[in-house]
């Protein structure tokens, strides 16, 4: 639950996002990162953007959040 | 935009090396453990530091660091997994306010399988309870919208996830729906820091320095910690998730320790900065406050909780359910509190592995998916420690 994990906002409208997430796409919340555009990487926790970051350091966290989600998945059924 | 390492202001000593910016070659991070063994080496004596994150914890036992770190280098897990540190009796009442009639309960992943006194929210479930698993609190809210049924949406969690249950809480105002509420064990990190310093068991061990986190460092900036520094002289080093910024920042923490320099640094600032996340800041002290709260463990913590301000109260669903407060127990024989602590390793409980484990979990550290007892189970071969010959005394010198 610690865990916030790195996804590209494709689209936004208000407060409302929508996040490309190893082409799954989840809808976000955008309010704790007012004024975030289309194209811009975000770090989501809990369907909330809480910060953006740098496309390079997004992509340099994937393996280790993949590797966590399935261990945790296998352990416990569901995340949040 | 890469930000810069900030280094705390007012706080002496020099920044020894720049923080990793990977991607991370094998020489590299050779190149770091072997600078992490030349420090160890010449200290000549144990060290202990303290990570206070559940994603640490994981990403730790899961690359083996424990297993190439220095003899006389320690990582310990302390209060960081979020569920581990909900104490037994606000479990309890989140497993009682499912079993209400005509109530809906709203919660993260994590919390379905966390064992109550009697049974836990996915029991409760299969009993007929109305139990959901949400990705976001907004959804809680938006089921409240459909339905006419009580919806309380609970959640553990620390400043990371408190800002979606104020802005759910929020949204709830802005909607007028007299059918949400919020159930939370909210948790401020450093109180807990602080109290672990101040009033730790007596046979917890000394902490050296801290590995803070991550992604609570987003929220509250790096400043939150300079208390930490300046008022009990330990070093906080706010690090990545990988394995080479562990490493980065644990050679960090190490150097100055055997200098006995306190320092306050940023090796995570691609994502964390200074003032940390002002917009959620302000919607935390909008919707809560901090009062004292009860952890697992560590017992009750002034300042360590959120609780919902007084022009918020409306959507407390322990005032508006009535709900009472079960008494404290632990399970019996589970040892989690001292292993959130720092106090115990969770090969020393007697139920690891055996009566313990991730399929018949009898504590929140073996279900949870960022407990200590888990990531042991998980990924330690035999499910024994590298280091598991060191005890508490050793490493308070
Ligand atoms: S092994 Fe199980 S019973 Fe023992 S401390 Fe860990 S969670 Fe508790």
């Amino acid at each position: 639950m610690c865990l916030a994990i790195p996804a590209k906002l494709i689209r936004c409208e208000g407060d409302d996002g929508v996040v490309d997430l190893h082409g799954m796409q989840l809808p976000v919340n955008l309010q704790l990162t007012p004024g975030v555009r289309p194209g811009q990487w975000l770090l989501i926790h809990a369907g909330f953007s809480i910060e953006t970051i740098d496309r390079a350091d997004a992509v340099k966290t994937f393996a280790l959040v993949k590797d966590l989600q399935d261990a945790s998945c296998a352990g416990n059924g569901v995340q949040p | 935009m890469t930000r810069q390492a900030v280094l705390s202001p007012g706080i002496t000593g020099d920044r020894r090396s720049a923080p990793p910016t990977g991607p991370y070659p094998a020489d590299s991070v050779k190149k770091d453990l072997a600078e992490l063994e030349r420090i160890a080496a010449h200290i000549g004596r144990a060290l202990s530091f303290m990570e206070v994150c559940g994603t640490h914890t994981m990403s730790a036992f899961r690359c083996g660091l424990a297993g190439v770190l220095p003899d006389n280098i320690r990582l310990i897990s302390g209060p960081g997994c979020p569920v581990c540190v909900t104490s037994q009796a606000d479990i309890d009442q989140i497993i009682a306010a499912a079993h209400m009639p005509d109530v809906i309960l709203c919660t993260y992943g994590d919390m379905l399988r966390v064992p109550g006194s009697r049974g836990s929210l996915e029991s409760a479930r299969m009993a007929g309870a109305d139990v959901r698993v949400v990705y976001s609190a907004m959804h809680a809210v938006t089921l409240a919208q459909s339905t006419t049924r009580q919806v309380i949406f609970a959640a553990v969690g620390f400043e990371t996830t408190a800002p979606a249950t104020a802005a759910a809480v929020m949204a709830a105002r802005r909607l007028n729906l007299n059918n949400f509420s919020v159930l939370t064990s909210h948790k401020r990190i450093i109180p807990a820091m602080r109290a672990l310093l101040s009033s730790a068991p007596v046979d917890a061990p000394c902490v050296d320095g801290f590995l803070a986190p991550g992604h609570v460092s987003v929220i509250i900036g790096t400043a939150a910690y300079l208390p930490i520094v300046r008022d009990f002289h330990k070093s906080c080093v706010i690090g990545g998730f990988e394995p080479p910024q562990i490493i980065s920042a644990l050679t960090q923490l190490a150097q100055l320790a055997g200098e006995n320099k306190a320092e306050l640094l940023n090796h995570y600032p691609e994502a964390v900065r200074p003032e940390g996340n002002l917009a959620a800041q302000q919607l935390l002290n909008t919707v809560f406050e901090p009062a004292a709260a009860r952890w697992r463990g560590l017992g009750v913590i002034d300042q360590s909780g959120l609780i919902l301000r007084m022009e918020y109260a409306d959507f407390d669903a322990r005032r508006r359910h009535q709900l009472c407060t079960p008494e404290d127990h632990e399970p019996r024989g589970c040892i989690c509190g001292r292993v959130i602590s720092g106090a115990a390793a969770p090969g020393e409980c007697p139920l690891f592995g055996s009566a313990c484990t991730p399929v018949n979990p009898i504590g929140p550290c073996m279900v949870s998916s960022e407990g200590t007892c888990s990531a042991w189970f998980k990924y330690l071969p035999n499910h024994v420690h590298p280091n598991r010959g060191w005890s508490n005394q050793e490493v308070c010198t």
